[in-house]
């Protein structure tokens, strides 16, 4: 793949999303279509985490939990619960994410001298923790959560503009995620992620780089928060249980955890699957209902940690370099090098990226 | 973490950049490195010696902050560093080389002598690629034409083979525009050709670049070393000279006559 085939499918993808609501279904455009975006969103600050940083993060869910709990907490007046503070929806943003940075620098620096299984253990129990935090402090949330929360004024009868938003925020963060790693200190995270060891050595502050990233990882998934309790009009500690943390690190694997892109198409794979199995041909008759699936999705993360580590954007690379191939003929074979190598220079480990990375723990 | 410095008089700051009081480390109960004391002026080139096993490798591990010392000082340009964490140091103006290669696989040859540059040039945390970042690729480009990596300046490290590899280490330190270097046997590996390249290459070094090298290959390490120190099993048995050390019957009984004087 090179660059400007790169930014040529960034481009269509953007074109299809922006007229989509010219031809598709209401039901398409605000629920699947806009959970999808807000989802992609989320996951890809995991897969920024994972692909620039080496850190497998399972706190991101919580973070955008906190963004959703927050928001709830400010906007919410008497007869709901929480805190009921009854403020304007947008000083709610304001608050809602100057508290999920503030929650994600604190289980930064507090993980930052952590790699690999211990990295993702920790995150975990921030995963634990924050669930059974927002299930029994009552004075913020209880295992009822919040309800009737609803979008700032701008958006009502209008779930369209809400779509636009979530569209836009992520064109943003997409883009501006792929300079932020040719920067200075996108160089510098990445070699955090390939030898701390040697990054200290050359004069890098390697606890300060991760906490940085993880702060800012968590400030995207804190806007894709409050996009989803806009979207959700509500929230309660399940919606952010291991289950649907797990299943946000799915989203990134489905689509491939070292590829950017790969946050947005894992949602959409996922938020799909999720609306429109049963109605795929002969679902009834081989027992496709919802209840089966968790047991799809699970079978589709094996096929892709067995047959594509990289995921579906990886399937997509494999096919293009294929196709390249067969019409170049011999002379193909630098073009399928270069390839290659901007596929790795852009943050990927061929393998699996978790492997990898635990590398780090041994180094200690 | 603690990262204040006290400052010695300058007095004594001045005939040596490198100064060793009694360190000791223990991994457990072992005893890798016991009561070395060390100094090293301005501009001298020193190459450390010994068995495998001897503590070389943990000598710079210290010196360069990697590993804090059980007991002792570390003194580096006149500061006491003894609890200055690794990435503090590189400002006192120390790099390093490691045995084990470490680089960062994903990233190309330019790349990582772009970031060999950057830790000391404080641009760790800017968010914007400025015209500084283009002068410093700019470096990092001239630096891989002096390790003979010029046409591999846009390869990833996976790429690269052994040899190559450790001529990107060397890079590494050079690129840094240390005043003390510390090199972890640059030669282990390469071919005799590309060892007479590397010892052509220490010594067009800048002469004003203390330099600190351990090296199995003596031939190396005695033509460019203007002082040697022997060590073995954590204790400095021998200094001297690359003469007196070639005539030390002490050394010849646990380094040389065991590595087969190559």
């Amino acid at each position: 793949m090179n660059r400007s085939w790169r930014d040529l499918v960034a481009v269509a993808v953007v074109a299809i999303l922006v007229l989509l609501p010219l031809f598709g279904s209401a039901f398409f455009v605000e629920f699947v279509m806009t959970r999808t975006v807000i989802l992609g969103l989320a996951a890809s600050s995991i897969v920024f985490l994972s692909a620039y940083g080496g850190m497998v993060s399972l706190a991101q869910l919580l973070l955008f939990g906190i963004a959703g709990f927050m928001v709830g907490n400010a906007v919410g007046e008497a007869g709901s619960k929480g805190l009921k503070l009854g403020w304007n929806a947008w000083v709610a943003v304001v608050f809602a994410l100057a508290v999920t940075v503030a929650v994600a620098a604190l289980l930064g620096a507090l993980s930052a001298r952590t790699a690999g299984i211990y990295f993702l253990m920790l995150t975990l129990t921030y995963a634990v923790i924050g669930y059974y935090f927002f299930g029994q402090v009552t004075t913020f949330s209880g295992f009822g959560g919040i309800t009737g929360i609803d979008a700032p004024p701008w958006f009502e009868g209008h779930p369209v503009r809400l779509y636009y938003v979530c569209v836009v925020l992520s064109v943003v963060t997409y883009v501006g995620l792929r300079l932020l790693v040719r920067s200075p200190f996108g160089m510098a995270l990445q070699g955090v992620r390939d030898d701390p060891v040697r990054m200290a050595s050359l004069g890098f502050n390697v606890a300060l780089h991760r906490t940085l990233a993880f702060t800012f990882a968590g400030f995207i998934a804190g806007v894709a928060g409050v996009l989803n309790i806009w979207w959700n009009g509500q929230i309660d500690p399940t919606s952010i249980s291991i289950g649907p943390t797990l299943d946000l690190l799915i989203i990134a694997v489905i689509g491939g955890i070292v590829h950017l892109e790969g946050a947005w198409l894992g949602a959409f794979v996922y938020v799909m699957a999720n609306n429109y199995m049963r109605n795929l041909p002969f679902a009834d008759t081989i027992g496709l209902t919802e209840a089966r699936f968790n047991t799809v999705v699970g079978l589709l993360v094996l096929l892709i940690m067995l047959l594509s580590p990289d995921g579906l954007v990886g399937v997509i690379l494999r096919i293009r370099t294929a196709a390249t191939g067969l019409r170049g003929d011999g002379g193909s074979t630098s073009d399928d090098a270069s390839d290659h190598q901007i596929a790795t220079a852009d943050g990927g480990p061929k393998g699996p990226p978790v492997p990898t990375h635990t590398r780090e723990g041994s180094i200690r | 973490m603690t990262t204040e410095v006290t400052t010695p008089t300058s007095i004594e700051a001045a005939d040596h950049v490198v100064r060793l009081r009694s360190i000791g480390v223990a991994f457990g109960g072992l005893r890798a490195l016991d009561g070395i004391d060390l100094d090293v002026a301005p501009g001298e080139r020193l190459a450390v010696l010994g068995p495998n096993g001897a503590g070389k490798t943990t000598l710079f591990n210290v010196i360069a902050g990697d590993i804090r010392p059980t007991t002792g000082s570390v003194v580096l340009c006149g500061r006491d560093c003894s609890h200055l964490p690794s990435h503090a140091r590189p400002a006192l103006g120390v790099a390093r080389t490691y045995q084990k290669t470490r680089l960062f696989s994903n990233l190309t040859v330019e790349d990582n002598l772009y970031l060999a540059q950057t830790g000391r040039q404080r641009r760790h945390l800017a968010l914007f690629v400025s015209e500084r970042d283009r002068s410093l690729r700019e470096r990092a480009r001239e630096v891989a034409h002096r390790v003979w990596l010029g046409p591999m300046v846009d390869a990833t490290v996976d790429g690269l083979s052994h040899g190559q590899r450790r001529q990107l280490e060397i890079g590494m330190a050079l690129a840094a525009e240390p005043d003390i270097m510390l090199l972890d046997e640059p030669a282990s590996g390469l071919s005799r050709g590309e060892r007479e390249r590397l010892s052509e290459l220490i010594e067009a070094l800048d002469p004003a670049i203390t330099l600190l090298l351990i090296e199995h290959d003596m031939d190396v390490a005695l033509r460019v070393a203007d002082r040697v120190v022997v060590m073995a099993d954590g204790i400095i048995i021998a200094r001297g000279n690359p003469d007196e050390i070639r005539s030390n019957t002490l050394v010849h009984e646990v380094y040389l006559g065991r590595e087969g004087g190559r």
